[in-house]
């Protein structure tokens, strides 16, 4: 079973039960079972679930909600009126919220050390804390940032962001990317012992020496 | 308590059962009961290093089809008792035992065994999986040389995707004289990049040829560089209370070994 037949899910307004429509009663039941045994005491008596279902058999509804009452759980009876109460919501949510806080970027944070072999990809900002070894490589949308020693490939900007910058405590990769631009590492690399930031200016990948 | 210990390395000939054999006979010298498993299906030669090649009636195989018990696949060492091999097949191939298979073996010998040691194959596929399955530490062997040491930080990593996190690295082949020229990784190079806990750094040595065509391991040679690195490694896997520093004492003497380096390096 890739998929979970039964979801459960907690909202402001309750819980909401989620229930496959493809899975027959007595897996249901079964699940629901599960579910409720694995934390008994969790769900306090009386509460309501709201049933969310494409197209349930009445009979099966029937089902679930004699199975939730011998927990001393029941079914909302105003499962369809709450639906579209929902999905008001999650209409009129985003609009305010995108206007009031400034854009957010996203990172992604990796606490270890990427050795050779492994590939790290992201949309969002990568912050790597550890090393990047040669051979493995490091693909973000944004900004990468490597609080350790990059002797990998990195790919700074790779859907395009010109502005996107590369920063490591000892940048020394095998190659190093940024947005369509591709610098390699000199033949004979010198070992630094201070943070470089990599990025593009005049159509040019530059390095510098940063303190930080 | 026992120990199931696998030496492993990615790269081929960097000394995986080299090193197996000297830990088993050095673990075996000191009073340790152990066996060791050969896990090359196919390649198999751990038994040749140990001299015993013309003992083995079973093998793993035949254990693990159930073919007959482990103990009489069991191969005892003809001059330290308390050291068994268990060969491996030489018609077979990796596809004859599965990680299932060997783990339930390791539990099987755990009990009787003070350390079972499991000599992984070269690469990264089944048999490399089936070899680290059961394994509660593993020992990357690696030498100072560009390959080797990016094969064992794959292996590191591949480790870590199975949750084995108790790793440890042993540095072979190191040619003193060579290193101090530059022309040979640095250590601190290797530990730099492999950030593991190093638990020996063992000289390359011609004695290791030799006794090893002689079914011999080195270990027991205190003429030999290399057999007196080998016993310092076993008496760090027996946990006598100075691992770290004592390699920080290794490393010092190498470094002091680097000073006089054309004095004691060329032959």
């Amino acid at each position: 079973m890739s998929k979970d037949l039964i979801t459960i899910k907690g909202g402001k307004d309750g819980f909401r039960l989620l229930v496959d429509s493809s899975a027959s009663m007595e897996q249901i039941e079964a699940e629901i079972k599960k579910k409720l045994e694995a934390n008994p005491g969790f769900f306090p008596e009386g509460t309501k679930f709201e049933l969310e279902v494409a197209d349930l058999d009445r009979s099966v509804k029937k089902g679930i909600d004699q199975l939730l009452s011998q927990h001393g759980l029941g079914i909302e009876k105003s499962g369809k009126k709450a639906q579209p109460r929902y999905t008001g919501a999650r209409e009129n949510h985003p609009r305010p919220v995108a206007q009031e806080q400034p854009v957010v970027q996203e990172m992604m944070v990796i606490n270890h050390t990427i050795r050779g072999g492994e590939e790290i990809s992201s949309k969002s900002s990568v912050l790597i804390c550890g090393n990047v070894n040669p051979g493995a490589q490091i693909i973000a949308g944004g900004s990468i940032d490597i609080r350790g020693t990059c002797r990998g490939t990195v790919h700074a900007g790779a859907w395009g962001d010109t502005n996107a910058v590369i920063i490591a405590d000892r940048l020394m990769p095998t190659q190093i990317r940024i947005a369509n631009l591709i610098a390699r590492s000199p033949d004979n690399m010198e070992k630094n012992d201070f943070a470089e930031r990599a990025y593009i200016k005049d159509g040019k990948i530059i390095i510098e020496p940063i303190e930080r | 308590m026992s120990e199931v210990i696998v030496v492993t390395s990615g790269k081929g000939g960097v000394g995986k059962s080299t090193t197996t054999a000297n830990l088993g006979v050095g673990l075996a010298m000191r009073g340790q009961k152990v066996v060791l498993i050969d896990t090359d299906t196919g390649l198999r030669n751990l038994d040749l290093l140990l001299g015993l090649e013309n003992r083995i009636m079973y093998d793993l195989v035949d254990v693990i089809e159930g073919r007959v018990e482990i103990r009489k696949a069991l191969v005892r060492h003809k001059k330290y008792e308390n050291l068994q091999l268990l060969p491996t097949s030489q018609v077979k191939d990796k596809s004859a035992v599965n990680p299932a298979d060997l783990m339930a073996l390791c539990d099987e010998l755990r009990k009787e065994y003070d350390y079972v040691i499991i000599d992984c194959p070269a690469g990264i596929e089944q048999g490399f999986k089936t070899a680290i399955a059961g394994a509660d530490t593993a020992i990357v062997v690696t030498m100072p040389e560009v390959s080797a040491v990016r094969d064992a930080d794959k292996i590191i990593g591949e480790l870590g995707r199975s949750e084995k996190d108790n790793i440890k690295l042993i540095i072979n082949r190191i040619r003193p004289a060579m290193v101090s020229s530059g022309e040979m990784m640095d250590m601190d190079d290797i530990n730099d990049i492999l950030a593991i806990k190093c638990i020996g750094q063992v000289p390359d040595d011609i004695k290791v040829v030799t006794s090893a065509n002689r079914g011999e391991p080195v270990v027991g040679d205190n003429d030999s560089e290399a057999g007196r690195a080998y016993a310092n490694i076993v008496g760090r896997i027996m946990g006598e209370d100075i691992p770290f520093l004592e390699f920080e004492k290794q490393g010092f003497f190498t470094k002091l070994k680097k000073a006089f380096g054309i004095l004691g390096g060329e032959k």
